[in-house]
């Protein structure tokens, strides 16, 4: 990638026989990065959340943005404006077809904020294009699509990142450390905060779908079964619609917080072995024993939580506990857990660090904090908790096979047909 | 009024929908109702056949299959059949595919390879091989899925004889179908098979993954 960049540009000057007069910042000189030392990056579906994570992509120096996708001309023109800003020039392309953006051979990376019935397959097609992938959370609709997405990252040796960012922040990071260094005595419990759960069958009234130019409703859909038009979706307000939003919307923050609590347990490589869910509540436990219990957050506080913030977990062992959230703080049973230092404020939705620990895992080639494995297995947590809630009884699952045990209706639910063209 | 009154209850149970403990066959019985009910609205045929594809087993398969061609429910009643165990459904969408066209052929298809039908792989070579664009690339990736040896003949096939242009999505799913073989113990035909596809596409990434899935297969 970076050698044939460089050899390139002096090779065509010397071609052209002109005099290679190159301008510093294409050699790296004061302070810029060379062109061939940048990643070239693509965006897929930037809305709000995208903008957020863009900005941590755009501040790195190693980082160029040439081009985004995105079924709404709007916020594709909105992304363009932001980039060509960063880049004091009018260079970002733009299209509504994501295809341009994955067939772009200069583009090393693609960056996926759509909503979340695009994230698995967008990924897939991605990895298949040969580009590494920064796709927003959650990751996946269902089991199946976890287990397709992590083995299809794995199969073109791709560079995956979950926009889940918290294994990036410094409370998260503390408290995960505190549990998993034995500060806390062995762990016997931990709690993620998770939203209420949720999946609603109803369709919003039908409305005359724009022009294509405005909105490609067709594509917005993409692999969710078709409804009729309404802006409402398109505005963002598609979550907690079954066809959008999986897993009952326990994934939305699952997909942080579950995954925090495999990292606080040392679970990463496997899952709970039984769920079952008291209302709003899940009750989960691991093979070894340690309880994981989903329960309620919110946005204003809901819940039995210490920590202030959304997204909050708990990591309780029998010599003490932790709890951390998006405020960046931390709270512990004893002060004496602080002594080595109380980690630096830093808020759970900033995903500055995240996009840095890609970005160089671009570049090494190693696997970033928030992997297409560990990835897998954290968003099939949620997921089987969230059949078992459906149910509305108990359900056994077993991490190796990755299939509920003697249990033909959990199973059933572990995959849901996509709207064709959409197989990946 | 009584039988109105009904279907909304009907309406009212399916909606409701989630932490329902109601047994599979009211469930299903209820969704057939409401596939049955020329008054039914549209949106709730689609909650019917989302209940179907939760819960539905043979009886449903008439039902399903009966809007397979349909614009708007066809991919809703796909989905029953697709995750229906019964063989039957398996049947019902092989018999389709003669029938259907469009995208619906192709999601047809798909569920097919999702089901991992092995009864499928004859169809889905005549139809890679047909080369039409609603089939064919979605009976490529279909064969990958299934990946046993009948699949991977008829990739190789598709590979060596094909049409150019089906040689990259073949290639894609060759790399799926190794892997299925490999799994089942047969390394020979997953070697076979990705050499012949790093031949019919030398480079690019699915030329790199079959390299890194060559190179993990058992020596020799």
């Amino acid at each position: 990638m970076k050698l044939s960049r460089r050899r390139f540009l002096r090779n065509s000057a010397l071609a052209l026989g002109v005099p290679t007069v190159i301008p510093g910042s294409a050699l790296g000189l004061n302070g810029a990065v060379a062109p061939s030392n940048r990643i070239v990056v693509g965006g897929i579906g930037l809305g709000p959340r995208g903008r957020e994570v863009l900005k941590g992509f755009l501040s790195q120096s190693d980082v160029q943005f040439v081009m985004i996708a995105d079924v709404q001309k709007t916020r594709r023109e909105v992304i363009r404006v932001m980039v060509n800003r960063q880049y004091n020039n009018q260079d970002c392309a733009e299209t509504r077809d994501m295809f341009e953006v994955l067939g772009r051979k200069d583009i090393d990376a693609v960056v996926i904020a759509t909503g979340d019935r695009w994230h698995a397959v967008l990924s897939i097609l991605a990895a298949k294009a040969g580009k590494d992938i920064y796709c927003e959370k959650p990751c996946s609709m269902t089991v199946r699509e976890s287990q397709e997405l992590a083995d299809a990252v794995n199969r073109y040796g791709r560079v995956f990142q979950a926009g889940t960012q918290r294994r990036n922040v410094d409370n998260f990071q503390f408290a995960a450390g505190l549990a998993r260094g034995g500060k806390l005595g062995r762990i016997h419990t931990v709690h993620a905060g998770i939203l209420q759960l949720e999946e609603s069958h109803n369709w919003l009234p039908a409305e005359t779908e724009p022009g294509l130019d405005v909105c490609d409703w067709d594509r917005w859909l993409g692999p969710a079964p078709w409804r009729p038009y309404n802006k409402e979706y398109v505005n963002g307000r598609w979550r907690g619609y079954y066809d959008f939003h999986g897993g009952a919307a326990l994934p939305e923050w699952g997909a942080h917080t579950v995954d925090l609590c495999q990292w606080g347990a040392s679970a990463d490589a496997t899952t709970p072995v039984e769920y079952e869910a008291e209302g709003q509540t899940i009750h989960a436990r691991y093979a070894n024993g340690v309880k994981l219990v989903m329960r309620r957050a919110g946005f204003k506080g809901e819940g039995n939580w210490v920590a202030p913030g959304t997204c909050p977990v708990r990591f309780e062992g029998d010599e003490g506990w932790v709890e951390a959230a998006d405020s960046g703080k931390v709270a512990v049973s004893n002060p004496k857990l602080l002594e080595g230092g109380t980690p630096a404020p830093m808020a759970g939705t900033d995903p500055s660090k995240h996009v840095r620990d890609f970005l160089d895992c671009v570049k090494s080639r190693a696997k970033p904090a928030a992997n297409a494995d560990v990835t897998r297995r954290g968003h099939i947590v949620s997921h089987v908790a969230a059949i078992g809630w459906r149910l509305g009884r108990k359900v056994n699952f077993d991490p190796v096979s990755e299939t509920f045990r003697d249990d033909v209706e959990a199973n059933r639910m572990c995959s849901r047909a996509r709207r064709a063209p959409w197989h990946a | 009024m009584k039988n109105r009154f009904s279907f909304l209850c009907l309406l009212a149970v399916l909606a409701a929908g989630t932490g329902n403990s109601a047994p599979a066959v009211n469930r299903e019985a209820e969704a057939l109702a409401v596939l049955s009910n020329s008054a039914a609205e549209l949106k709730d045929k689609a909650r019917a056949c989302q209940t179907l594809a939760d819960f539905g087993g043979a009886k449903s398969i008439a039902a399903l299959s009966a809007l397979l061609a349909d614009e708007k429910l066809g991919d809703y009643a796909r989905s029953g059949l697709e995750s229906m165990a019964d063989p039957g459904a398996g049947a019902a969408l092989r018999r389709a595919l003669g029938k259907l066209s469009g995208r619906q052929i192709a999601g047809a298809i798909n569920s097919l390879g999702v089901r991992r039908d092995t009864a499928a792989v004859s169809d889905l070579r005549k139809l890679a091989l047909a080369n039409s664009p609603d089939s064919a690339p979605a009976a490529v990736t279909a064969l990958g899925l299934i990946g046993n040896a009948d699949a991977a003949q008829s990739l190789q096939a598709v590979l060596e004889n094909g049409p150019a242009e089906l040689r990259l999505p073949a290639a894609h799913a060759s790399i799926v179908a190794a892997e299925q073989l490999a799994k089942g113990g047969n390394a020979a035909a997953a070697r076979k098979l990705l050499e012949t596809s790093m031949k019919a596409v030398p480079s690019g990434p699915s030329a790199e993954a079959a390299r890194r899935a060559v190179a993990s297969l058992p020596k020799r």
